[in-house]
């Protein structure tokens, strides 16, 4: 009998109790283990694990594993290490045997990386997580069974760390303990090992700061680890567990986002990003963050030395004025002082800064408003455009949103003038004016193949040849009209009618392209002779980067080949030889279109007569031997502008292999060209479908429209929607509708300066009834107290005119409040000062004075040495006041009066008189009945009806304004009555429908006042705020609970409209106003209507008192 | 106000101005004026028939110029004028404190007597003169209705302080220039001024005659008097869109001198034209696009 036998047998009798297979397990690693141990302490190895078997009802199942796992085990550790292993599982098993098993089972894998002497302290480890609960002991098991794998990755030490986490985390949350858990080895296995201590330190950090971040970061960390230069990962980590050791719950946010950020600048960057960010770390972390948040945004504007001079001037404002928050909101790009500075350094232009230039520099160019647009909009719109490209729709040119070609900003903003000149270009210079069967100044009408003429047309036009330039009939090209031709709807557009020509329209239409912008290029040319050079800078830069025409198809390098020439640039044309013919035509013809008084009737009509040189050449790859040569002198030099010989004979033949002609890219200037869209677009707007007659009028049919969309090459229906046709088509009319109904320009919110305009204004055709009310949007920038600097643009006000509603209000307001009415009517009419006033004592003025002049000739007598001052004038002084009142319209003015303090105005003049009285009784009484309980807001209507009578008495000049809103972006601005606005039913109607709508966002809306007022000329503005209580919005303030933000800034716009002169006042029935007014107004008048029905009295009388001289 | 019959013409070193009394001002050479509608017959009908004339138009438009040529063109006529002079013409340039007494005279003292002193509208009533009163909306309202009854049939002009009523002479005609567009409401003209006056409408001529115009009075190039003018067209474009005025030709002839004189066409234009429109820096900065794109550096 061996000894591992005799073993077996010898505890049989005890381990039979806990299952049959615990003797069997025992033998098995008796039996591995008997070479390696002596006797004696195979003895004590296999009574360990007999005691261990016994300690508890179920620890016979970490005994099991125990013999499993020794023989692995004991490759390792030394027997009484061994034993020591045992006693530990066993501890272990007095809490949970599973985790003892886990322990053991664990243990061999562990070994690979931990000598023997560390098992004590990792054993240790997993019992901490092990705190008795189910779900403990769980957590624990996990622990054990991942150890092996984790600690290929972690030393001990950084493990303790993670179980440090896990510990913490297991306070809140099993669950996510547990993730946690499980997440690690996947995640810190691919770091690199430098990187792993600082990842656990963060997460360590995270979990005390925000417990419940920990999870998402280490769901998310590798990815965004990976964003990050590797090198600089454990400073990355390192400062992310420093911020988020002083901001808490931000921390993560802030290292997610700035991770994002950095994969947006180029890894080189990022130690000297990160660099930086460490010397902020040290006064504000937050800075640091935000810094490396704002990277990408700055990066792509500035340039290293450019950035760091820009990114020292915040770290002044942090460290020399020691202004914390004036610097995160610098780096957060949140500050007026961050953004002039990027601006200035910045060689890059932006669209949101030129568009007010290049939209009144294309007003001036064209004579008729047109907008300036980022291209990205025009493909929201879903009419059609989808590429990015710079174009126009006939009404607005879209422009790349930023252009930094040049490292300087004069130059970049050349290029912008060149994108918009040749846009402009294409409206000035007639593009879309094309009227089919007009000759143009040198050419015939555009000749169209006869055959593919479409019956709508038939005999419409004469269609002349072009001289010299034989057209091949195309109907010989196999592309049989198909029988259904006869019933194609009518074209709707001019363009249409032309294209509707030719078989290939692809080609056509790129053809027309070319040959239009060569004419429109050359008249930008011809008559702006200041930006020559600059279109000729642009063009060779594009004629530069034009593909390789060899690799093209035939048809598509000829167009390539045209267009280069059309760029001035015919010397980098490469073509075959066997060729020449055909191109030379194409080049002279193009010449054509060069000519000073060229129309778009010339391009169609070149385009027409090139189609057909180019339509017979195969479209197809050339062989590679071919041979392509740049064009001779004799070809660049082409003396008569109008093309002669004969084109090839014979029409194009489709070849087997020919590929579909595809027109080459166009140059970035020039971009996108969609004449058949825009001409539908301005049928549209002129609304020509309600008339009759020659076809152009009639209405626009689903058929004639599905007609365009499919034979088009400006659409592509695939790109524009998915679906079938027929909703493709009527998703493309709605768009196009509310395209064409709405003035273009309105509507959406215009970047531009502090108090700038938004460009509505002008655009919009006066409407008389306006269905839903137009926004007009201005931006103002918002005063940040803390950072001592203006948000930029931070809020965006929308200015609406008042809903309307009826005219009962405001007459029974008079009716009510007569007594008040005639008193202030008549109060204000002494107001009305004395038209003339008499000046004495003049040397020269209309008469002379009699007084003066006797004693003139008294003093002369005497030879007192008079001055000669005895005449006087009368000199008209004209009262020249304007007046904004701006009434909050925030929800708490919806509050009710106090009941019982409701009294009747006792100051009605019925002195005494019966009659008067019982009137004003009998009066009151069906007030009373009628009347529902007064709001706040209904006195300020009443105030305003009040105001409304008594200014018209004294002719003043005055605006009525509501103001609410919720959040920055969305401060509303209601026109009661404009400043010029005369005063009529409809103002009162506006009256009637002030109500309350929502929060007080005060500064944004005294900004927007003040402008309106320095709109309206006067000697004298004043502004009066009616309010019922603080300021106070959404956002406006660090946290709900903040006030200071909101008073601040208010403060500050009621600064700013005295510094444009404008006397501010405010008024308001908020019993408590003392306290915040007395700061926010500082030395502005301000008033708390202490019994709030005496509001629209008190108004009058303040009125009175600010403009009365 | 105090005029001497007996001196025309100062002489001494450095003196080369002359001193004339208001009145005895005529046109001795032919003033350069291209007429653009058929605005010259109507004025030479109106001044026979003795029918105020109301010049209406924008600033710089050419109206005191065509007043100008006018007078001269109607040489002759006037009763004491010589053959080869124009009739006398009495100009008044109106502004806010311009009284009724500044138009038609007042007393003044000298020594222990008083003196009366004819206004320049008074003036030109007793001569026969053409008495045009510019920008007449500047003027106080008051003044303006002591036209009226030297404006219809009755042709009489009032002296209060006098106790007189003055017959106009034969020559005498009324005209007033006004400018409908950049004045406010406030500044409007009366209906029962108005109506007094036949209108005509001065716009800035088309493109080819405002060259030639700015080619001659400036006596620039053809090329650079094209490129004014286009200029010219494109800056009007924006009136009303951020230009209460389009440019005027008086500017454009300004532009025209200043490159005659060698002066680099985008500076010239910059000074006799942006800077000269507008003080909003948006506009300037579009209208400085506007020249860089016309003329090249």
């Amino acid at each position: 009998m061996s000894l591992a036998e005799e073993l077996v047998a010898r505890h049989e009798p005890a381990l039979r109790g806990f299952g049959t297979s615990l003797p069997e397990e025992l033998g098995l690693a008796a039996g591995e283990l008997q070479g390696r141990l002596s006797a004696e302490e195979l003895e004590r190895w296999a009574e360990a694990g007999v005691t261990l078997a016994r300690r508890s009802l179920r620890s016979w199942e970490a005994a099991q594993e125990y013999f499993r796992a020794s023989p692995a085990a004991a490759e390792a550790l030394a027997a009484p290490e061994l034993l020591a292993w045992a006693e530990a599982a066993g501890s272990l098993a007095d809490r949970s045997s599973l985790v003892a098993a886990a322990y053991l089972r664990s243990t061999p894998g562990v070994l690979r990386s931990l000598p023997p002497a560390d098992l004590e302290p990792w054993a240790r480890q997993g019992e901490r997580l092990c705190q008795g609960s189910w779900k403990s002991i769980a957590l624990a098991t996990i622990f054990y069974q991942g150890s092996p794998e984790l600690l290929e990755s972690l030393t001990l030490t950084q493990l303790g760390r993670l179980v440090d986490v896990v510990e913490a985390l297991a306070e809140r949350s099993y669950e996510l303990a547990t993730r946690c858990l499980e997440a690690a080895a996947p995640v810190l296995a691919p770091l690199s090992p430098a990187d792993r201590e600082p990842f656990l330190e963060f997460a360590w950090v995270l979990t005390r700061a925000s417990w419940a971040d920990t999870r998402i970061y280490f769901e998310r960390a590798p990815a965004l680890l990976a964003q990050v230069d590797p090198a600089e990962r454990t400073a990355f980590l390192e400062l992310a567990a420093q911020v988020t050791e002083s901001v808490g719950r931000q921390g993560f946010p802030l290292f997610a986002g700035a991770a994002d950020a950095l994969r947006g600048v180029d890894r080189a960057e990022h130690p000297r990003l990160l660099g930086f960010a460490h010397r902020l770390a040290s006064a504000s972390p937050v800075a640091a963050m935000e810094y490396l948040k704002s990277a990408p945004a700055v990066h792509e504007r500035l340039t290293p030395e450019q950035m760091e001079r820009w990114s020292d001037a915040g770290l002044e404002l942090l460290l020399r004025q020691r202004n914390v928050e004036g610097a995160e909101a610098f780096f957060r790009l949140e500050s007026a002082r961050a953004e002039q500075l990027l601006a200035s350094l910045s060689a890059r232009v932006e669209l949101t800064t030129v568009a007010p230039t290049l939209r009144l520099y294309a007003k001036a160019l064209t004579g008729q408003p047109i907008a300036v647009r980022p291209v990205e909009e025009l493909a929201d719109k879903g009419i059609g455009w989808v590429a990015g490209a710079a174009t126009t729709e006939g009404t607005a040119i879209y422009l790349p949103a930023a252009v930094s070609s040049f490292p300087d900003q004069s130059d970049n903003f050349q290029i912008y003038k060149v994108f918009a000149t040749h846009q402009t270009g294409r409206i000035e210079f007639g593009s879309f004016r094309y009227r089919h069967g007009e000759p143009g100044a040198h050419t015939p009408p555009a000749e169209l193949p006869p055959a593919q003429a479409p019956p709508a047309q038939a005999g419409a036009a004469p269609r002349p040849r072009l001289d010299g330039l034989a057209g091949a009939p195309a109907d010989a090209s196999g592309d049989d009209p198909s029988p259904a031709e006869a019933e194609r709807p009518a074209p709707l557009t001019e363009m249409q009618r032309l294209y509707d020509g030719f078989p290939d329209r692809s080609l056509i239409a790129a053809l027309f392209t070319v040959v239009e912008d060569t004419r429109v290029d050359a008249r930008v040319a011809h008559e702006y002779g200041g930006i020559r050079l600059w279109l000729r800078r642009v063009q060779e830069a594009e004629a530069a980067r034009r593909p390789d025409a060899r690799s093209m198809p035939l048809r598509r390098a000829y167009v390539e080949a045209l267009l280069r020439a059309s760029l001035g640039r015919p010397q980098s044309i490469e073509w075959p030889a066997r060729h020449r013919q055909p191109l030379a035509e194409g080049l002279a013809a193009l010449r054509v279109v060069e000519q000073a008084d060229a129309t778009v009737q010339d391009s169609a009509a070149v385009a027409a007569a090139i189609y057909r040189l180019a339509a017979v050449l195969p479209n197809e790859r050339l062989a590679e031997e071919e041979e392509w040569l740049p064009l001779d002198e004799e070809l660049l030099t082409i003396a008569p502008p109008m093309p002669s010989g004969e084109a090839a004979d014979g029409a194009p033949q489709p070849v087997s292999g020919e590929e579909a002609f595809e027109s080459p890219p166009q140059p970035d200037f020039r971009g996108d060209f969609k004449p058949e869209l825009v001409q539908l677009l301005m049928r549209m707007r002129e609304g020509a479908w309600e008339g009759e007659g020659d076809g152009r009028g009639t209405p626009l049919t689903a058929e004639q429209l599905q007609e365009l969309l499919e034979n088009s090459t400006e659409l592509m229906i695939s790109e524009m929607a998915e679906g079938d046709l027929a909703s493709t088509v009527s998703l493309f009319l709605t768009n196009l509708e509310r395209e064409t109904s709405l003035p273009s320009g309105g509507q959406r919110p215009q970047a531009g300066e502090r108090g700038g305009e938004g460009e509505g204004e002008e655009e919009e055709p006066p409407t008389d009834e306006p269905a839903a009310p137009e926004i007009e949007y201005f931006q103002y920038d918002e005063w940040d107290f803390r950072a001592g600097d203006y948000r930029p643009r931070w809020c965006t006000v929308g200015q609406r005119a008042s809903e309307e509603g009826d005219l009962d209000f405001y007459e029974e307001t008079l009716v009510r409040h007569h007594g008040l009415v005639t008193e202030t009517r008549r109060q204000f009419e002494l107001m009305r000062p004395e038209s003339f006033r008499k000046i004495k004592r003049l040397e020269d003025g209309d008469e002379i004075d009699l007084d003066q002049a006797i004693e003139f000739l008294v003093d002369k007598r005497a030879g007192a040495g008079p001055l000669a001052r005895f005449y006087y004038r009368r000199n008209k002084v004209e009262r020249d006041v304007a007046v904004s009142f701006l009434l909050d319209m925030s929800a708490s003015t919806d509050e009710e009066i106090d009941k019982k303090r409701q009294k009747y105005d006792e100051d009605d003049d019925f002195d005494g008189d019966p009659a008067k009285y019982f009137q004003w009784l009998a009066q009151r009484r069906s007030l009373r009945a009628a009347d529902p309980p007064k709001r706040i807001v209904d006195l300020e209507k009443e105030s305003a009806v009040l105001l409304v009578e008594a200014l018209e008495a004294i002719g003043d000049s005055y605006g009525i304004y509501g103001f609410s809103g919720y959040g920055r972006e969305n401060v509303e601005f209601y026109v009661v009555k404009d400043l010029d606005e005369p005063f009529g039913d409809r103002v009162r109607r506006r009256i009637a429908k002030i109500e309350p709508v929502r929060s007080t966002r005060m500064g944004p809306a005294i900004r927007h006042a003040t402008h309106k007022l320095m709109d309206h000329d006067a000697k004298v503005r004043i502004l009066v705020l009616v309010s019922d209580g603080r300021p106070q919005d959404h956002g406006y303030g660090r946290d709900r609970t903040e006030k200071e933000y909101a008073v601040h800034d208010t403060k500050q716009a009621l600064l700013e409209a005295r510094r444009a002169g404008i006397t501010p006042f405010l008024i308001t029935v908020d019993k408590e106003g003392h306290d915040y007014l007395k700061q926010m107004c500082d030395d502005i008048g301000y008033e708390v209507v202490a019994d709030i029905e005496q509001l629209p009295r008190r108004l009058t009388t303040l009125y009175r008192a600010l403009a009365g001289d | 106000m105090t005029t001497t019959r007996e001196d025309t013409r100062a002489t001494g070193p450095g003196s080369g101005f002359r001193r004339l009394a208001v009145e005895e001002f005529r046109l001795t050479a032919e003033p350069y004026y291209v007429e653009i509608a058929n605005e010259v017959t109507l004025f030479e009908h109106a001044y026979e028939q003795k029918i105020p004339v109301l010049l209406k138009g924008p600033t710089g438009a050419g109206k005191t110029r065509f007043v100008e040529y006018m007078s001269w063109r109607l040489h002759g006529r006037s009763p004491e004028g010589a053959p080869d002079e124009g009739v006398p013409l009495i100009t008044v340039a109106c502004h806010e404190d311009l009284t009724a007494s500044d138009l038609v005279g007042r007393y003044l003292i000298e020594g222990s007597e008083t003196r009366w002193i004819d206004g320049p509208l008074t003036r030109a009533v007793r001569v026969g003169a053409i008495c045009y009163l510019d920008e007449i909306v500047e003027a106080r309202k008051d003044t303006t209705v002591l036209i009226h009854p030297l404006t219809d049939y009755r042709r009489l002009l009032p002296i209060e302080k006098r106790g007189e009523l003055l017959e106009a002479a034969d020559g005498f005609l009324l005209v007033l220039s006004y400018n409908p567009g950049y004045q406010s409401a406030l500044k409007d003209l009366k209906h029962s001024t108005r109506q007094r006056f036949i209108a005509i409408e001065f716009g800035y001529p088309p493109r080819e005659q405002e060259a030639e115009i700015v080619r001659v009075e400036a006596g620039c190039s053809a090329e650079h008097a094209a490129e004014l003018a286009k200029l010219a067209e494109k800056v009007r474009n924006l009136k009303e869109h951020g230009l209460a005025e389009g440019v005027s030709t008086r500017l454009l002839i300004y532009a025209g001198k200043l490159m005659a004189q060698d002066i680099a066409p985008r500076l010239a234009c910059q000074t006799a034209v942006v800077w000269a429109l507008t003080d909003d820096v948006e506009v300037q900065r579009s209208i400085e696009e506007v020249v860089s794109s016309i003329f090249p550096e």
